[in-house]
């Protein structure tokens, strides 16, 4: 078993004791804390359906699918597998839709095998950008990300070729 | 990210017209109650990564976690007041612990203290950089991935905790480096 897994529970027991020691009142202030809750997820939902409707749009459209097509040439040059590319394009929008994908690859090409590997990597090693990018700016005055946006899909691909890499030697 | 929407939204209508027209509707309609679901299984993953933060707060630790933190933040964010520093501080710790749902209700109201600092329609470079850092933030143990490669017979499940590793920290790295990067250059191009 993994030692991680240790990891949260332990910080948790650490942290009640903690609270007993500072004569934290743990049980109200706990539930006090989890009522912001209710106004975070009020004012991210509308923001939440606005970019699922395009994600869902641009899947069922087939785009997605094209765009890999079109794109597998240029991601075969930079290393990376074009097996990989529809995963690739999917993971920045959607945790469950590259799920799925990923599911797709380990079926179809064996979980141990150099692809399924790779496609383990880029999944573990990268978020859904575009969640991030739409609920953090969700409730500021600010909405412009200027080259949030760019730099954050640069350093994915990267980490992208720097996995291919590194799955060939470990 | 509006021109990204709008472009994605447009061509896949269009296609759709194209390709199946009686899809599109329907298609929007359950991505809408995807959407919904999602945030009520997020409402009571936050409710708890909330009530938890709220412990770290009320007990102090959340300001010393800040300070401990203090040089790294000064660095990454520059100069903020005490208030944002503790949810950039208690965000960054998320991240690193890799409790990705504990990032971002914290993420959140450090955003929306460097906001009131901004005071600007563009994000602040700290704004930007907490956004990319969270983009690109760095994955310690990728459970979800082990856990199917197991489901799917996988001998050596967790040969690619090391491989995430270094590519997670190498995106991260990269990401500090071109916010700082663009930062200079938007800086040069004003004067």
């Amino acid at each position: 078993m993994n030692i991680s897994v240790y990891i949260t529970p332990v910080l948790l027991v650490l942290l009640l004791l903690y609270c007993a020691k500072k004569r934290v009142n743990a049980y109200g202030t706990f539930a006090n804390g989890a009522k912001d809750a209710i106004k975070l997820c009020l004012d991210v939902l509308p923001f939440l359906v606005t970019i699922f409707v395009a994600i869902q749009l641009f899947k069922i459209s087939g785009l997605t699918s094209l765009l890999a097509n079109f794109l597998s040439p240029i991601m075969n040059t930079i290393q990376i597998p074009s097996e990989l590319t529809e995963l690739m394009l999917i993971r920045p929008f959607s945790g469950s839709g590259s799920l799925a994908l990923l599911e797709d690859i380990f079926s179809t090409y064996g979980a141990d095998s150099y692809i399924a590997r790779c496609a383990s990597v880029i999944m573990g090693s990268s978020e859904t950008i575009f969640y991030v990018a739409t609920i953090y700016p969700s409730q500021t005055k600010a909405k412009r990300l200027v080259y949030a946006i760019p730099v954050a899909l640069v350093c994915n691909i990267f980490s992208a070729i720097i996995a291919c890499i590194v799955c060939r030697f470990c | 990210m509006k021109k990204i929407w709008f472009f994605m939204v447009l061509s896949s209508i269009v296609t759709l017209i194209f390709v199946n027209p009686e899809d599109c509707i329907n298609a929007m309609m359950n991505a809408g109650s995807d959407a919904v679901a999602l945030t009520i299984k997020l409402l009571g993953i936050y409710a708890v990564w909330l009530g938890i933060i709220a412990l770290v707060d009320a007990t102090g630790l959340s300001n010393k976690i800040a300070n401990l933190l203090d040089p790294v933040i000064d660095w990454l964010f520059g100069r903020t007041d005490s208030e944002t520093k503790k949810y950039l501080a208690l965000n960054m710790s998320a991240n690193l612990l890799g409790l990705g749902n504990a990032c971002t209700p914290t993420g959140l109201k450090a955003m929306e203290g460097l906001d009131r600092q901004n005071n600007s329609l563009t994000a602040s470079t700290a704004m930007i950089m907490l956004v990319v850092i969270n983009a690109t933030s760095i994955q310690l143990i990728p459970t979800t991935v082990i856990g199917l490669r197991q489901q799917y017979g996988s001998t050596s499940s967790s040969d690619i905790i090391v491989p995430t590793l270094i590519a997670t920290i190498i995106s991260t790295v990269l990401a500090v480096f071109l916010v700082k990067l663009c930062a200079k250059i938007k800086e040069r191009l004003k004067r």
